[in-house]
């Protein structure tokens, strides 16, 4: 008896697992669904406030200044770097800031005083994702395709959810030429 | 009998009984095939004790947990909704004031360094990620090692890190005993005063004394010597593996103290006694690298004769192999002096002196119990290579009573072979190794007289690494004041007046001559990360203090303003070749070395040093051999789990030293593995656990030193015991081998935890060795191939296809490429406990196999990694898809999709996948968490996680080529691996290249192989067999299949 007794309860584990399959592969494979919908988690619209009421609207979208003015090694690393205090001061020796001369002037003290100032991040994956800026920047995807019209973000919020969805909906159209394994991103 | 049973019962006789080949195993149980072993081979994994102990914890235990599940759950969920949309934890971005030009955010940096632990030196090239160093690895274009770094220098990164190193200046205050009563701090400048006031009370020479280790940098040697000069200060040079047996016996044999350049690839016949060259002794690194070219091409492959009381590394790859006694190793060589001296065929043959001396000698095999035919042959084919053989001796287990004698004799065998100026070069050594025991022993002498007033130690560390019988500890306290520049409080300077902490080697500047005439740069990675100088800067300080010492000792206010000028004044002019000197300098700091070996020539023996060669060290029945470790060495890096937890490469024990004896003497006293003995030698007693090592002579007990330190910190303590307790002084001369031992149950038990012998080849063709013999009949001998067949068509492989080969025939078991992975790919140490459990972390291992009876054992070697099969077995099984195929060929494990099955662990053949069981990476201790390759997850509790061929460095290498907008090249992408393999027995590269070396070898390599072909998983990683030149021929197998 006992023999027929484990079967079934082997019968009734393989269900559970196929259930449980099932179920991991409905969230893994049709949740994606091209950023319409936030899942839980995810940040689209997050706009915190920072230290300097920084406006890339004045900056990119008034004064035009090119984004790798400021983010320079968005070409050459993985990473986009927020720019040294140094490079805010090659404009702000002279600019004082006509809308924020407050803003202008923390600037300007902790530049004296050779301390840095703590912004807010905005972007953020997971730390098991592995995301290449220069990769994408140097196949031409453009900055606003992932960061939305920065040029008319008085606040930076975050314009995309950042899924994992919305990462693979690119990658899959076949004129990206975009690999698709896992370890693409994770590693 | 149930139902149940009685099925598989049925099934297990249906299935058909695998024939098993007995030629490899793993452990005695595995050998005597014994009933436990049976079954324990048939669970998949180790059975757990921490499993009885979780099944009894009883059934309230458990109700409890699944409520404290069930709240946890509901707050989760409740977390969940109302946080909405708002992130945490809330990230700070702190970007730099002003960005340093050379920083690329998120761009390793890889800058030239060099490292020197006073055994060996090697170029570095230490990888940083935004300023802190994050990979060791060697410098490819560095003539003595290349790109390979060995398993110390690698770990040496840790140090850096370790939470208990000093961070400031110290003091000690002393009890009425003076012991240590309590560790202070105080600032420089009090350290600095009180210390020069006790300098300048120094009038006569030798009052100030500066002990140090060996120092192989050009400009730290002057620094010493114009603070010798300064204040008269004698220095003393002091390793406790210090290589003054050979320098002494070099000067005695030809006229000046030094330690060759052996060049172990120009020899076709090299016979070591006692030297483990592989493993210990000398630059370990660049002797496997010399060795294995010597045997790359198997067709003129060297030969490796090896008598040894010492199962070492150089032993485990030896073709031949003698086991001896340690008092035997003076009549080996002078039997195979008289085997060549006597039948005529050297020009010393006609000496009467040499006649008389070795006539006693003849047929000396037969009395050591070897066998003399096989004797007879190692000394006709040295002098059949005459000036292609190498002879090679030294290290602890040769420091007997002899070990003047059987220096002589090595050197007078070697001048008979002409080998002098062809296989060793005495001009091309590194001539900066002068610690030697008659030193510290003057030392003490010269302490105990109170002659010496203040003391200066550096890098040393006698009071672990002496036995108390020598009287270090009691010989500093009559030393009015002690300092002690180092960065640990470990057991010396504890009893040290003040401890100037020294920076870690990598926040250090310096350089190097390693080898005669290259001359190498040691450049900082860091800035210092807490209060600490250098030990040249706090020499130049206290010189300037007390205004003394030469003009530019006292100018510089840093090292290396002192270097800079110092390579300006004396370097410059020879290696510059006209170049203005920032052009050179900077050409150097690029490159990391100047210069070249210098030349040698032969050198005539002094046959008046026969003299000294006299017999006197007498046998006994048990004879103690000291030795150091692979991973451990002298002990000074003890607080490094990655080095703790690296397997032995021999034993493969973790976490501990222990009495090696051989099986038969084990039987003879009823002894166990695990037995813990009461071990007494020279009137000093410890207490080690027993490990029945095959191979090992009948009358030798061997341990290994660097153990038992009580203050290397929290890693270290109390791994072991401390075997330097054995050494002795007879004739002015330190004796670590050769003298009578006891040994005697305690009757306790330990546990001794191994990696190895809980599962078996089961006959299947997993390693395949051959000689070369069978070689020359048929390449592939030994290989039994599979007829394989598949209704599937495959993997359509169009870009790439990443492979590997591994060649077991230069691969020496170094262990060097699994510090690399668990650096590069931040792998967790878990500690004795889990790998007693089966649990350790390790991505590659190496196999140890050992070959024929237990008395002779034979040993190979097999580094297993993930072996990414195109029909891998773990992606079929994985119910999450967590690992999966990707387009090119890699095996892929996504962690964050891994929910902990362990079904893919399970259905793994290689048994290479590593399950997260804690959440180790909790454990890690700031500052640690900076050594941590931020290109690689950490991973969490409950994640399976296994080789991923580097991953990060494929698609590093492929980023790159795509920027340069070329192909990628074969070459290109070199994993940790690889890259610090000292013996290129790793290849990786592109498959579907048809150039790559790897595909070359996947193709046309007869000697290749895949691991258990037959159940054709179609790994992407081949191996090599092993040909071992020991002219046999390996006999047929009866009827043995492979299943």
């Amino acid at each position: 008896m006992s023999f027929i007794f484990s079967s079934s309860r082997r019968c009734l584990l393989f269900v559970l697992l196929l259930c449980s399959v099932s179920l991991i592969q409905s969230c893994l494979f049709q949740n994606p669904d091209g950023g319409q919908r936030v899942g839980i988690g995810y940040n689209k619209g997050y706009a915190p406030e920072q230290p300097i009421p920084f406006s890339h609207e004045l900056h990119v979208g008034t004064h035009k200044v090119q984004c790798q003015y400021c983010h320079n090694q968005v070409e050459r690393s993985k990473s986009s770097n927020i720019p040294s205090l140094a490079t805010c001061m090659n404009c702000h020796q002279q600019v004082a800031g006509r809308n924020e001369p407050d803003a202008i002037k923390k600037i300007r003290t902790a530049y004296s005083d050779g301390k840095s100032i703590e912004w807010v991040r905005v972007h953020m994956l997971p730390d098991h994702v592995a995301f290449n800026h220069e990769a994408h920047v140097s196949k031409g995807v453009s900055c606003q395709t992932c960061h939305g019209e920065i040029e008319k973000m008085a606040k930076v919020y975050q314009y995309s959810d950042l899924s994992m969805g919305w990462c693979v909906n690119c990658h899959r159209q076949p004129e990206n030429k975009a690999p698709l394994n896992c370890t693409t991103c994770h590693h | 009998m149930s139902n149940h049973e009685n099925h598989q019962e049925l099934e297990n006789q249906n299935k058909p009984a695998i024939e098993r080949d007995r030629t490899y195993w793993k452990s005695f149980e595995d050998y005597n095939d014994t009933p436990e072993f049976k079954t324990a081979l048939q669970t998949e994994f180790m059975s757990s004790p921490l499993r009885e102990e979780s099944a009894n914890e009883g059934t309230e235990t458990d109700s409890v947990a699944r409520r404290d599940f069930l709240k946890l759950m509901g707050a989760s969920i409740a977390l969940t909704s109302a946080a909405g949309c708002i992130r945490r934890p809330v990230q700070k971005i702190i970007p730099y004031t002003k960005q340093p030009e050379e920083v690329t955010i998120g761009v390793s940096n890889w800058s030239t360094s060099s490292y020197c632990d006073g055994q060996e030196g090697l170029g570095l090239l230490v990888k940083s990620r935004e300023g802190r160093p994050v990979h060791i690895q060697g410098n490819p274009q560095f003539p003595i090692n290349g790109s390979a770094a060995s398993v110390k220098s690698q770990a040496s990164l840790l140090g850096l890190y370790d939470p208990e190193r000093l961070q400031k200046p110290f003091r000690n205050l002393f009890n009425d005993k003076r012991t240590n009563k309590e560790t202070v701090g105080l600032s420089w400048e009090d350290l600095d005063n009180k210390v020069v006031e006790s300098l300048n009370k120094g009038t006569v020479k030798g009052e100030v004394a500066l002990l140090t280790g060996n120092i192989s940098s050009p400009s730290t040697n002057a620094v010493v010597s114009d603070f010798k000069s300064g204040f008269s200060a004698d220095h003393y040079v002091w390793e406790p593996l210090a290589q003054d047996d050979v320098t002494e016996g070099q000067k005695t044999s030809y006229g000046d103290a030094v330690v060759p350049n052996y060049r172990y690839d120009k020899a076709q016949m090299i016979v070591s006694i006692d030297a483990d060259f592989l493993g210990t002794w000398g630059p370990t690194t660049a002797n496997n690298k010399l060795f294995a070219n010597g045997r790359r091409n198997i067709e003129k492959m060297s030969r490796l004769v090896s008598f040894d009381s010492t199962y070492s590394l150089t032993a485990a790859n030896a073709d031949i192999r003698f086991r001896i006694k340690p008092s035997q190793q003076l009549d080996v060589v002078l039997g195979l002096i008289a085997e060549i001296i006597l039948s005529g065929r050297s020009s010393y043959s006609s000496n009467e002196t040499v006649k008389n001396l070795v006539q006693p000698y003849k047929g000396v095999a037969e009395k050591l119990g070897l066998s003399t035919d096989a004797f007879t042959k190692v000394a006709n084919a040295l002098w059949k290579n005459a000036g292609e053989s190498l002879v090679v001796t030294g290290g602890l287990a040769t420091r007997t009573e002899d070990a003047m004698a059987l220096q002589v004799a090595v050197n007078f065998l070697n001048s008979i072979l002409g080998n002098d100026g062809k296989t060793i070069l005495a001009n091309s050594g590194n001539k900066h190794l002068k610690a030697g025991y008659a030193d510290i022993l003057n030392l003490i002498k010269k302490m105990n007289s109170g002659s010496v007033k203040t003391l200066i130690i550096h890098r040393s560390n006698p009071v672990y690494s002496l036995p108390q019988s020598f009287g270090f500890k009691d010989a500093l306290t009559k030393v009015n004041t002690v300092v002690y520049i180092g960065d640990k409080a470990d057991e010396t300077a504890v009893f040290s007046h003040f401890i100037a902490t020294d920076n870690h080697a990598l926040e250090t500047w310096g350089d190097t001559e390693f080898a005669n005439g290259l001359f190498g740069i040691h450049q900082p990675l860091i800035r210092t990360m807490y209060d600490t100088r250098s030990f040249q800067l706090s020499l130049m300080t206290w010189a300037f203090i007390a205004k003394k010492g030469p003009k530019r000792l006292q100018d510089y206010e840093t090292f290396y303003d002192y270097l800079r000028a110092f390579w300006k004044t004396e370097m410059a002019s020879k290696f510059s070749g006209g170049k203005d000197f920032t052009t050179f300098w900077n050409d150097l700091l690029q490159k990391g070395f100047v210069g070249e070996i210098a030349s040698s020539n032969a050198r005539t023996f002094k046959t008046d040093a026969l003299s000294l060669i006299k017999k006197k060290q007498t046998s006994s029945t048990y004879e103690l051999a000291l030795y150091p470790t692979v991973q451990i060495g002298d002990g000074s890096l003890a607080n490094v789990g990655w080095l703790q937890e690296l397997p032995d490469a021999v034993t493969k024990i973790v976490w501990d030293n222990y009495a090696s004896m051989s099986l038969k003497t084990a039987e003879e006293n009823k002894i166990k593995q695990g037995d813990v003995l009461e071990i007494t030698a020279n009137g000093q007693k410890i207490k080690l656990p027993a490990h029945i090592q095959p191979g090992l002579h009948d009358g030798v007990i061997s341990i290994a030193v660097g153990y038992g330190r009580t203050h290397a910190g929290k890693v270290g303590n109390g791994i072991g015991q401390n075997a330097y307790q054995f050494l002795t002084v007879k004739n002015n001369e330190m004796l670590a081998s050769g003298f009578p031992v006891e040994f005697k149950k305690t009757g306790e038990k330990y546990t001794l935890v191994t990696t190895q012998g809980h599962d078996s080849m089961e006959g299947r063709q997993i390693v395949v060795t051959a000689t070369n013999k069978d070689y020359e009949k048929s390449k592939e001998a030994n290989i039994h191939r599979h007829h394989t067949w598949n209704i599937w068509s495959g993997h359509q492989y169009n870009g790439h296809k990443w492979g590997m080969a591994i060649d077991l025939n230069t691969c020496t078991g170094c262990s060097a490429c699994m510090t690399a992975c668990q650096s590069e790919n931040n792998i967790h140490v878990v500690g004795k406990k889990y790998v007693m459990q089966g649990r350790e972390m390790h991505w590659i291992r190496i196999d140890r196999y050992y070959a024929g009876n237990p008395e002779s054992a034979e040993t190979v070697f097999q580094p297993v990694m993930c072996q990414h099969c195109d029909n891998a077995p773990c992606e079929t099984v994985c119910p999450v898809a967590a690992t999966v195929h990707s387009s090119e060929g890699l095996n892929e494990m996504i962690y964050n999709r891994c929910v902990g099955t362990r079904y893919c662990s399970n259905n793994c053949p290689y048994k290479v996948r590593r399950f997260n069981w804690f959440n180790y990476a909790k454990l890690i201790e700031k500052p640690m968490h900076m050594a941590l390759n931020p290109e690689v997850t950490v991973r969490t509790r409950g994640v399976m996680e296994k080789c991923t061929f580097c991953v990060q460095r494929i698609k590093e290498g492929k980023n790159q080529a795509k920027k340069e907008n070329r192909p990628l090249k074969d070459g290109d992408i070199k994993v940790a691996c690889e890259t610090a393999c000292p013996t290129q027995a790793i290849t990786f590269g592109d498959l579907n290249d048809e150039n790559s070396r790897v595909a070359k070898a996947f193709k046309t390599e007869p000697r290749a192989y895949a691991l258990l072909e037959e159940w054709y998983a179609k790994p992407s990683v081949r191996y090599m067999s092993k040909i071992k030149n020991n002219d046999q021929v390996t006999p047929a197998k009866k009827g043995a299949s492979h299943a």
